[in-house]
């Protein structure tokens, strides 16, 4: 599944738009309506190059709310010149969003049909208003929910490594304990602290290393955690110096057995500050 | 999942009817001015839309049509009414891009917009060298915009969620990389590994006779009874629309009947509002010593085949 979608085809998509916006924007005599669109030249243009077939970048609520604030933007200075994107807006209700910023574009739409009204007069603007609100129904009919919170929470963040949210680790934490506790086996909970700008390729590495079976987690923009069984102690201690060996520098990593049950039983969120803290750099559990 | 569908079908037909609303309140208004040669084409038209509405309520499984009825009601009176526009023709015109995204799938609707730009710019009347073509060739690239992102967001579950769509159990994709995992799991621990196959007949035929409900309870059902009956670390899969696997790790052949028995104990009581007692076919798979994964995978399809036949 995850091979079949490419996105290059709409990054390609984004880059002509931004094409056309950067064509049209130096014709603009005004300069508001100009910078504006250059704005959404730059939109499209980093929205092309940030694009990608992941869960890495959560969509941004500023980064959703840019199109519908553009678009009222140009249509506001502008409404004579730009008149025909007034029918952009059911387009703008069509993309993936939480409920509030669709009522914001909802709310956006009726503010530039108003800003158009003077143009139209009585009668096309009452047609006008009436199209655009059975546009928007048929966009609303056709909107897919946005994926609910507990879907997101359980998803992989790259399709095909195992890399999961915090979320996650939480559970499959306290199941890991029982099981190992049930089948005598070693079990500890790898913290791995990396800089910022090097997270994906450390969790990247790190998921490599691990076996099929054992989870990499995400705990927060720098902080990875990852789930180690063994068979025994000594085994452990193998899999500890192969392991980092070959990561790259780390800045901190801590080891603690899935046995230190008083050490674990905070929230997966907390990881980061009460277990990765003090000058424990290598420290082994 | 499945009273997902219906409300999709409802706010459609909502929009096709007050899009049918609208025309008529147009013919009407040429109606009030005057113009009684312009009338026909919107009566019309609305007749049509409500047609579709009424298509889209009755026939679930076939929403083009109705799609693509509401667009031709679209572009036809948009090509007639264009001419009599004048100045504010380059307002309307924006509505031929949009349409076509909103009502058809992307390809088709990144297609025919395509193909029918020259002609919409020719009918706007404005010159072809002006800012109406630059802004109408930006409204039509800018407008699928929306459609890919909702696929991008699609493809994107699809490829990380493990679940199954329909029911508390992972999906095939899902269950296939969790047994590889745990069949490795189990043999760097030398653990034994049982798999219990469950077969559930009445799925095909509840879907058929009792539609989505009946099937929807059965699959409700099983998925509660076998999450009652295992511990943390089974897990459930959906082999195939009707067969469910249970992974058992760490669990000896005795242990996995032990399971067998108790949810075939829990599912005796169960009886379905429309498809009585709850029929299950079930069968133990347990992995041979030092048997290859492909070995054991190849033994598991096998098994289910002949379980599924029965």
């Amino acid at each position: 599944m995850q091979s079949k979608y490419k996105v290059g085809l709409m990054r390609l998509n984004l880059l002509a738009g931004a094409l056309l916006l950067a064509l049209l924007a130096p014709r603009q005599p005004q300069l508001p309506g100009a910078l504006l669109l250059w704005l959404g030249v730059v939109w499209l243009a980093v929205t092309a190059v940030l694009l990608e077939f992941s869960h890495r970048r959560p969509p941004l609520l500023p980064w959703q709310l840019m199109p519908g604030l553009l678009l009222a933007g140009l249509l506001w200075t502008a409404p004579e010149r730009y008149a025909l994107w007034l029918w952009l807006w059911p387009a703008t209700l069509l993309l993936p969003q939480p409920a509030w910023t669709l009522v914001i574009n909802l709310l956006l739409a009726t503010l530039s049909w108003w800003a158009l009204y003077p143009l139209l007069g009585p009668a096309q603007g009452l047609f006008a208003a009436l199209a655009l609100g059975v546009l928007a129904a048929m966009a609303i009919a056709r909107r897919r929910q946005p994926q609910q919170l507990v879907v997101r929470q359980r998803v992989r963040l790259v399709p095909g490594l195992p890399l999961w949210p915090a979320h996650q680790l939480q559970a499959d934490l306290s199941r890991e304990q029982a099981r190992c506790q049930r089948e005598g086996v070693h079990g500890e909970l790898l913290l791995l602290s990396v800089p910022r700008h090097q997270l994906w390729t450390t969790a990247r590495a790190l998921c490599h290393q691990l076996h099929e079976f054992e989870n990499c987690y995400r705990l927060d923009s720098r902080t990875l955690a990852a789930l180690l069984l063994s068979r025994d102690a000594a085994q452990a201690e193998q899999r500890r110096n192969a392991l980092l060996a070959d990561l790259p520098a780390p800045r901190r990593v801590r080891f603690v057995p899935l046995s230190a049950t008083d050490a674990l039983d905070i929230p997966a969120s907390d990881f980061p500050h009460q277990l990765l803290t003090g000058d424990r750099e290598l420290t082994h559990g | 999942m499945a009273d997902g569908i219906p409300t999709t079908a409802g706010r459609f037909a909502l929009a096709y009817v007050a899009g049918a609303l609208l025309l008529a309140g147009y013919a009407a208004w040429h109606y009030l001015m005057g113009h009684y040669a312009r009338i026909l084409l919107p009566t019309l038209l609305a007749l049509l839309l409500v047609v579709a509405a009424v298509l889209r309520l009755t026939v679930a499984n076939r929403p083009r049509i109705p799609a693509y009825l509401t667009l031709i009601a679209g572009y036809l009176l948009l090509a007639m009414e264009l001419p009599w526009l004048e100045t504010s023709a380059s307002l309307w015109v924006g509505l031929a891009p949009v349409l076509p995204v909103l009502l058809l799938p992307l390809a088709p609707a990144l297609l025919l917009n395509a193909v029918m730009a020259p002609a919409w710019l020719l009918l706007s009347g404005e010159p072809l060298d002006g800012d109406l073509t630059l802004s109408y060739l930006a409204a039509m690239t800018l407008v699928p915009l929306a459609l890919w992102e909702q696929r991008r967001q699609r493809a994107l579950l699809l490829a990380t969620d493990p679940r199954d769509a329909d029911c508390q159990a992972l999906s095939r994709e899902g269950l296939h990389a969790h047994l590889a995992s745990e069949f490795q799991r189990t043999e760097l621990l030398h653990q034994p590994l049982a798999i219990l196959v469950i077969h559930l007949p009445q799925v095909e035929m509840a879907s058929e006779q009792f539609g989505n409900r009946a099937r929807q309870a059965l699959l409700d059902t099983l998925c509660r009874e076998v999450s009652r009956c295992s511990r943390r670390h089974d897990f459930l899969g959906r082999q195939t629309p009707a067969t469910f696997w249970l992974v058992l790790p760490d669990t000896s052949e005795s242990g996995a009947q032990l399971v067998q028995q108790r949810i075939l104990q829990a599912l005796e009581p169960v009886v379905l509002l429309d498809t009585g007692p709850l029929r299950t076919h079930m069968g133990l798979c347990q992995r041979l010593p030092g048997e290859s994964w492909q070995r054991l995978h190849r033994r598991l399809l096998e098994f289910t085949r002949r379980l599924e036949a029965q």
